[in-house]
């Protein structure tokens, strides 16, 4: 072989090596097709006053024009006599533009009687879609009836990375109510019984102390206890400084009020901490802020009236409070920012869930702060489990599936179960059975715990009433 | 196409039959190459470059040689056959971090022509190995033990010194090479396997100015196995890749001036590497009113961006005393880019771009030798100066949320003497020490006494004595974790570290059959103490909080043999080691503080066929069990200490390296990791309190094949 045929070879043969050896192939994925769908299932007509807005919404914003043809079926009601609709409907058919650009439309449903009942069912169905490479899917159907909400989706708004804010919400009306998680301090109960929570959701504490004069108690009493009457010190006894997680009103730190003015001591109050300010890095949260500080209270009974008596530490004399039962609520809340009564839940009836920061009990390391809870209103007598996805499939789970042995009073049954903190995602093997103060049983799936951007405190799920 | 191992056989088969084929004529022109009796010149820790024989340390050399048979493009590559060294490569950051006799990074230095490397957690420490390129590398000098008073804090365990060439024998030479790598069995010309072109030109201007300038691209795929890289939609797991992929680019500039009295070079390095993180997570972002979906993954993209200057003067200030000045300046940033990929439409959105760690360095040493010399003593000072400057974002170092970042300022002022004291021919001494003044600790003292006695029958008898401290890192001083669940601190009051060390080697070289043979054979025995160990422990049990704090105690104790042979072109070497560690956790209760013993054996085999030109060699090396204890619960559901065990594993590389037409052209074919091997079980480690302990570490991607073209053109 010759010298130039070697330079040759060997300037070549590398780059036959690597050709002969390689191809590069040009991945892309296959989208969605583009869907219009209604989002929600449902709305009762008792809860539209005049005018309600039945969105649509798209899979994803326009990128051109088009057109969606909605049908509307009625049964006892009469298009133009008892309702109407702007699109105006032409033999009972809507026309709606799709516009490049937007992410959603709207149908308004204007009622134009009060008479119309129980027996009133008005039905709107997705008929065609004008669009390049649609499908009609998900939800093509609404209706209008005197049901509770059929179903549809639920951002919580806790308030982004932070969380300040407690979440109540009622499923049958698809309804969300918000508070901000300091605002109150204690709950009495409008039950039976004679009891006081503390707010949880900002890691309050409470010890009881001998003395039962408020006014007798010095900060040097109570300078050696302040260190462990708090969540989180990891010293399993301290489990008895707040109230029970599963939300059991006869286990909260606060013993029962007596009717014994004598057996009612004072109680040390960690008022826990305030709302986080700071933007933690993505994916983390930042709850809590600076300590809100001490109390020391004393609660009497007075008939079927509680009597708080409250001060600061170092105070030798107290304010004091008459608080009356209201048992259309499950307590009646108090706020030391106010010294006064304050709204915070929904009549008992009227919420299913809440989404809280939560103070649980770890096994062998006590309280301990949980971000993204959900509890049920276990005080209105709601009631949930848990189903794994390798039980039965959500979207064919069905009324006839529900294990009526399996719901749980425990109202941290939903608790952190669904969500998955070091992967900043809801956890997808399971899903959630919930019977509301009502009877009505729902189905809730999680879909997401962050944003689209990965940033905690976002909440979204799912639901659909099983019948 | 993924290159499967047939078409590798086929290859290398192909590659053989040419390479004998055309070695007939050629042979000729080949240097007859004589056995090599000339002892490497070593520059670590001497007064005077000289022979290894000469030095009062013990220093080990991994010559030009060894890095082209094997190819190695980084430390990486080239360290993991070494005795008491061992690497492991962290497949989810990109880094690859390294050990030396059981201890970490941490304790050990990285230079490069005696000045240590910056790198974005410490200046000569924490270095990631695949940033060290070896392009312009003359050779390696590994120094085993405290080297405190020669090269100041952090050098606990020993140090690596990286001698570049400074000088041609040619007017002009130009040399470019491509290198192909497979990754395990993956390889694709652009996506997959491992890919580095590299070109360096070198020119003396003069008989004063030599310049030097060299560029180098690697380009690795990572390793996919199972995974299904960036543009993948379904949340299973297999989104990104096992290993992560990264690109780097190293260009190098070198400028020497020389005349009789002194010598002057500039050296500039710069360094660029990209690894991008395909985040495994697929989040499916359904629409449930639509039942639509539109997956989306949170990405990040780490750029490194490196920059060394380094200006040294070296010579003779006067007939006896020379003088040997550096001054650097590095800098390396480390940025991090975060987006949301939409998968299936391949859009990012919300971008942020930040500084994620970075570090600068102004460094200086200079060394005066021979200050006072007679023929039996010889005096050495020198200073030391850095002034380093650190930042961490909090992506990187747990610190309080209302804090922005971490920045830190480190100056060190050093004075340091040291003498050689010729008792006789065959006994020397050398004393040393060194004073650090600091901002952040109190003053550093470290001292050093190393000796070496020949015996009448040319046994080589050395011992070299000496301390170090390592400065505590930035998790160890700034780490603000505090909410109502956790109350864990860094501890900006702590000390230093405290390392101690002595070693004893006995070497002797014998001259066998008629001087065709010779066989070199050492025996040492090491002892490292480390004090002040800081570990994080609990401060106060109710409430629980934790702090880091100086209270740990690190010993180890090994002894190892090195024994090469030689007959005609013929080489075989054979290193056996056996290194027991205790670790007194002070910082538990419980701990056990047994003995813990790892045993590795490393062989490599040369031989050169000359009449082929062609050099064929073997590297083995295996690494016993290693054992930890960790702390468990045991079936009473107490906390115990138990022993775990990582399984033992082989590395066994084969290469063949053959030239043409005097040298122009040379090329390299061989095998990495021919035993396969890819992780290995390991009880080592306990899980944390949020999770699982792993079950097994990666160490490598399986059976890998390279091969080489290099073209070299003397003008």
């Amino acid at each position: 072989m010759k010298i130039r045929y070697l330079k040759f070879y060997f300037l070549t043969f590398g780059i036959i090596a690597l050709l002969i050896s390689s191809c590069s192939k040009n991945e892309s994925l296959e989208s969605d097709p583009f869907v219009v769908a209604f989002e929600s299932l449902s709305k009762n007509l008792s809860e539209i006053e005049d005018i309600e807005n039945i969105v649509l919404s798209y899979s994803e914003t326009a990128l051109e024009n088009g057109t969606v043809t909605i049908d509307i079926n009625t049964q006892n009601a009469e298009y133009g006599l008892d309702f109407l609709t702007i699109p105006e409907a032409i033999n009972n058919s809507i026309t709606l533009d799709i516009t490049s650009g937007q992410l959603e439309n709207a149908i308004v449903f204007k009622k134009l009687t009060n008479t119309l009942d129980e027996t009133t069912e008005i039905d709107f169905t997705i008929t065609t879609l004008n669009y390049t490479d649609s499908s009609i899917q998900g939800n093509s159907n609404f209706l209008i009836n005197a049901s509770a909400s059929l179903g549809g989706s639920i951002n919580a708004e806790v308030g982004g990375p932070n969380q300040g804010n407690q979440v109540f919400v009622d499923l049958s009306s698809q309804s969300t109510v918000f508070v901000q998680r300091d605002s109150w301090d204690l709950g009495f109960y409008n039950g039976d019984e004679f009891r006081v929570t503390i707010n949880g959701s900002i890691y309050m504490a409470t010890k009881a102390l001998t003395e039962t004069n408020i006014d007798a108690v010095t900060a040097a009493d109570v300078s050696s206890l302040q260190s462990q009457v708090a969540v989180g010190t990891f010293n399993p006894s301290n489990a008895a400084y707040v109230d029970a997680p599963n939300g059991n009103i006869l286990e909260t730190a606060i013993a029962e009020i007596s009717e014994n003015n004598d057996e009612n001591t004072v109680y040390l109050l960690n008022l826990g901490f305030e709302i986080g300010t700071d933007t933690p890095t993505v994916g983390s949260v930042d709850i809590a802020d600076n300590p809100r500080g001490w109390k020391k209270i004393r609660i009497l009974r007075d008939g079927n009236d509680y009597i708080l008596q409250y001060a600061n530490i170092e105070d030798t004399n107290h304010e004091e409070i008459t608080i009356s039962k209201n048992p259309d609520y499950n307590l009646n809340h108090f706020s030391f920012n106010t010294n006064s009564l304050v709204d915070v839940e929904p009549k008992k009836q009227k919420w299913d869930l809440c989404f809280t920061v939560f103070t649980n009990i770890l096994t062998g390391a006590g309280s301990y702060g949980f971000s993204d809870f959900v509890i049920h209103n276990r005080k209105g007598d709601a009631l949930a489990y848990q189903v794994s996805t390798s039980d039965f499939v959500y979207s064919d789970f069905a009324l006839s599936n529900i294990n009526q042995s399996n719901f749980s009073e425990n109202q941290t049954t939903i608790g952190s179960s669904w969500r998955d903190v070091f992967n900043g995602v809801a956890n997808s093997d399971r899903f959630y059975i919930l019977k509301d103060p009502n009877g009505n049983i729902y189905k809730l799936k999680f879909l997401a715990l962050t944003n689209s951007d990965g940033i905690r405190g976002y909440p979204e799920f799912e639901y659909k009433l099983l019948q | 196409m993924v290159l499967n191992k047939k078409y590798f056989a086929t290859y290398f088969i192909l590659f053989l039959s040419i390479s004998l084929f055309s070695q007939e004529k050629y042979s000729a022109l080949i240097d007859t190459t004589k056995v090599e009796r000339i002892e490497d010149v070593i520059i670590t820790g001497q007064y005077n470059q000289q022979s290894v024989k000469k030095s009062v340390f013990e220093v080990k050399v991994i010559n030009r040689k060894e890095i082209e048979q094997r190819a190695a493009n980084n430390l990486a590559d080239l360290l993991n056959q070494t005795l008491n060294i061992n690497i492991t490569p962290n497949t989810s950051t990109g880094k690859s971090s390294v050990s030396l006799f059981g201890l970490d990074a941490q304790y050990f230095k990285i230079l490069i022509d005696n000045v240590p490397v910056i790198n974005e957690e410490g200046v000569g420490n924490n270095v990631d190995l695949t940033l060290i390129n070896l392009d312009d590398v003359k050779q390696i000098e590994i120094v085993e033990g405290a080297m405190g008073v020669q090269y100041g804090a952090n050098a606990v365990s020993g140090v690596i010194n990286i001698i570049t060439k400074k000088s041609s024998s040619q007017k002009t030479q130009l040399k470019f090479y491509i290198q192909e790598e497979t990754v395990g069995s993956e390889f694709e010309l652009f996506d997959k396997g491992r890919h580095i072109q590299s070109l360096k030109i070198g020119h003396n201007f003069t008989d004063a100015i030599f310049g030097n300038v060299a560029y180098t691209r690697n380009d690795f795929g990572g390793f996919w196995d199972n995974s299904q890289g960036e543009v993948y939609d379904t949340n299973d797991g297999l989104r990104g890749h096992q290993w992560l992929p990264k690109e780097q680019h190293n260009a190098k500039l070198f400028l020497n001036y020389k005349n009789e009295r002194f010598n002057l070079f500039y050296k500039f390095d710069y360094f660029n590497e990209q690894i991008d993180k395909y985040n495994p997570l697929v989040d499916l972002n359904e629409n449930p009113a639509t039942t639509t979906s539109d997956p989306l993954a949170l990405d990040e993209i780490y750029t490194n961006n490196r920059f060394i200057h380094h200006l040294n003067s070296n010579g003779f200030l006067s007939k006896k005393i020379n003088y040997n000045i550096s001054v650097s300046y590095q800098e390396q940033n480390k940025d991090l880019e975060t987006y949301t990929y939409r998968i299936r439409e391949d859009q990012k959105s919300n971008r942020q771009k930040g500084e994620y760690l970075s570090r600068t360095a102004l460094f200086s040493r200079g060394t005066f030798s021979n200050l006072i010399s007679t023929n039996s003593f010889s005096l050495q000072a020198g200073y030391e100066l850095t002034n380093e400057r650190g930042f961490g974002s909090p992506l990187a170092i747990t610190i309080s949320s209302d804090e922005n970042s971490v920045k830190q300022r480190l100056d060190n002022y050093d004075l340091f003497a040291s003498s050689e004291i010729n008792i006789s021919d065959r006994f020397s001494l050398r004393p040393g020490a060194r004073i650090s003044f600091t901002n952040l600790f109190d003053n550093q003292h470290v001292l050093s006494l190393s000796s070496k006695y020949i015996f009448k029958n040319d046994v080589e008898l050395r011992t070299v004595i000496g301390s170090a401290n390592r400065t505590p890192n930035y998790d160890e001083l700034y780490t603000y974790f505090v909410d109502v669940n956790h109350d864990v601190q860094g501890n900006p009051n702590l000390s230093p570290e405290e390392g101690l060390s002595a070693f004893v080697h006995l070497k002797k070289q014998y001259v066998l059959a008629n001087e065709k043979a010779t066989l070199k054979s050492k025996i040492s025995g090491s002892y490292i103490n480390v004090n002040d160990r800081i570990e994080l422990i609990v401060v106060e049990q109710s409430p629980l909080a934790f702090q880091y704090n100086n209270i740990d105690v690190y010993k180890s104790f090994g002894i190892y043999s090195d024994n090469s042979f030689q007959y005609n072109r013929f080489k075989l070497q054979l290193g056996v080691s056996l290194l027991g560690v205790s670790k007194i956790l002070d910082s538990s209760i419980n701990s056990k503080d047994d003995f813990l013993y790892n045993f590795q054996l490393n062989s490599n085999i040369n031989y050169l066929v000359q009449k082929w030109n062609t050099s064929l060699s073997l590297y083995f090396k295996h690494v016993g069990k290693q054992h930890q204890f960790v702390e468990r619960t045991n079936v009473d559901g107490n906390q115990e200490y138990q022993k775990g065990t990582t399984e033992a594993y082989k590395w066994l590389d084969a290469t063949i390296k053959k030239s043409f037409l005097n040298k122009k052209i040379e090329t390299t074919f061989g095998i990495r990791n021919l035993l396969n091997v890819s992780s290995v079980g390991t009880t080592a480690f306990s899980g944390g309190t949020h999770t699982a302990a792993p079950r097994d570490i990666q160490l490598a991607y399986g059976r890998s094949y390279f091969l080489k073209l290099a073209y070299n053109l003397n003008l």
